[in-house]
């Protein structure tokens, strides 16, 4: 299990080291800024801060509201296309 | 050794494809944390709610859907039915046709020629004395053409100065002036696009018709030409067929205009016959002009003033014929001033047709 862990710490630090990890989140912000994912979750975020009132309203607050909504409202193609791009960086690298 | 690599090189594919998931959660995960950050900070500053319209005006702004109007709610043609007054001309004008006409109306538009219309209004005061009838007969009263070519020409007309030379001429010409002023009535009886129809004019009219205007008839038409007597169109011989044919052969003189004030001079009969003699033999050396302008060969002649010297000279020769003794010299002052006319107009022919005048005359 050490080892997975330990192969999980290389994975992720060759990742970022070369830079693809930025290149992923880059990607992924567009497309879901480009399909619209940000403005559904936006309008979420309204409505929860009519809710807790516009004082109120913390950080944590919003990240417990929005995370989960905001996971499942991502389009099957967006996460199809990311993980295909994470599964090549792995098949090349993991070795 | 073979086991370790492949233990470390190989996390077999579902570890490998959870290994993928997490990375991919990561990134999600990363993304919404962002948008919240943004979301708590704007809230935080206050410009959360800036880029809405508040509940108001989105009432005020909402999309119409009813018949006969647009989504904002407005009339199509609301500004169609009304109806504005013209502060110039006072009259009552459509909304959508009120431009335009305050455009004509005041003259000052691109496309308003005001002052062509002025133009021709201080033109057309001018030209209602009788002498600048006459040259309207001349070029606009040509029945045998079209409609359009009328009214450019009666447009040209306005422009004319008024001192050239063909209106002087009119002006001399006006011995007969009963007689241009009753043919000048004539034309207010029929319109001038329509001409002139022979068979509905008596036999006064005609000869009154026939003294000034060439009249010959057009085949197509069957109307007479109101040109003048010296119109290209038409060729001599045809003015005098028309006469023979309307008036009968004896009265088919064409200067008819000498030969009604020569009347007053001596024996109407004489006189006739004498004219009309002289004009058809020898005319043509008498009027270069019309020799110049007309296709024929033989040539009536239609211009006035050598005539006129002419019919004076003659009249006196006739009077002096019957006194015997005065008639030789009269003759041969006759002879020395038709000379003297031929001489001025240097035609080679000179020579050969004033002896024949003097044949006829003794």
């Amino acid at each position: 299990m050490s080892k997975d862990s330990k192969m999980r710490a290389t994975i992720n630090q060759k990742l970022t080291e070369m830079g693809e990890r930025e290149r992923l989140k880059e990607l992924l912000r567009a497309k879901l800024t480009e399909c619209g994912w940000r403005d559904q979750l936006k309008a979420h975020c309204k409505d929860v801060i009519k809710e807790k009132g516009l004082e109120h309203v913390t950080v944590e607050d919003l990240v417990v509201e929005i995370t989960p909504k905001g996971r499942v409202l991502v389009p099957d193609s967006v996460k199809k296309e990311l993980l295909q791009r994470i599964r090549a960086f792995l098949a090349q690298h993991a070795t | 050794m073979k086991m370790e690599d492949m233990s470390l090189s190989g996390l077999d594919n579902t570890k490998l494809e959870a290994l993928a998931q997490d990375i991919y959660s990561d990134l999600v995960e990363d993304a919404c944390l962002g948008l919240c950050f943004e979301v708590h900070r704007a809230v935080k500053q206050g410009y959360f709610f800036l880029d809405d319209t508040d509940q108001e005006s989105m009432k005020d702004f909402e999309i119409v859907d009813q018949p006969g109007v647009d989504i904002f709610g407005q009339v199509y043609n609301q500004w169609k039915n009304k109806e504005c007054v013209c502060p110039n001309c006072n009259r009552s004008i459509a909304a959508s046709r009120f431009a335009p006409h305050l455009e004509k109306c005041l003259g000052m538009g691109r496309n308003s020629s005001r002052i062509a219309n002025r133009r021709i209004a201080s033109s057309n005061n001018m030209n209602n004395k009788s002498e600048s009838d006459q040259e309207d007969n001349d070029d606009v009263n040509d029945n045998d053409w079209s409609y359009g070519s009328e009214k450019k020409a009666k447009k040209r007309k306005s422009d004319k100065n008024p001192n050239s030379p063909r209106r002087s001429k009119s002006v001399k010409h006006k011995n007969g002036e009963e007689l241009s002023n009753s043919v000048n009535a004539d034309p207010y009886k029929y319109n001038y696009n329509t001409g002139i129809n022979y068979e509905t004019l008596g036999p006064d009219e005609l000869r009154s018709l026939l003294t000034t205007q060439c009249g010959v008839i057009s085949e197509h038409t069957k109307k007479m030409c109101t040109r003048s007597q010296r119109c290209p169109q038409h060729t001599d011989e045809q003015r005098r067929a028309v006469r023979v044919f309307l008036l009968g052969p004896s009265a088919s003189s064409l200067p008819d205009a000498d030969t009604m004030v020569e009347s007053d001079c001596y024996d109407a009969s004489d006189g006739q016959v004498l004219m009309s003699r002289l004009q058809w033999d020898g005319s043509s050396d008498i009027s270069p002009s019309d020799s110049a302008s007309s296709k024929a060969s033989t040539n009536n002649s239609d211009s006035k003033k050598p005539k006129k010297k002419k019919k004076t000279s003659l009249g006196l020769n006739s009077t002096g014929g019957g006194g015997g003794g005065s008639g030789s010299g009269g003759g041969s002052s006759s002879q020395t001033s038709l000379v003297g006319l031929s001489n001025r107009k240097k035609k080679p022919k000179l020579p050969v047709p004033p002896t024949q005048y003097l044949d006829n005359l003794n």
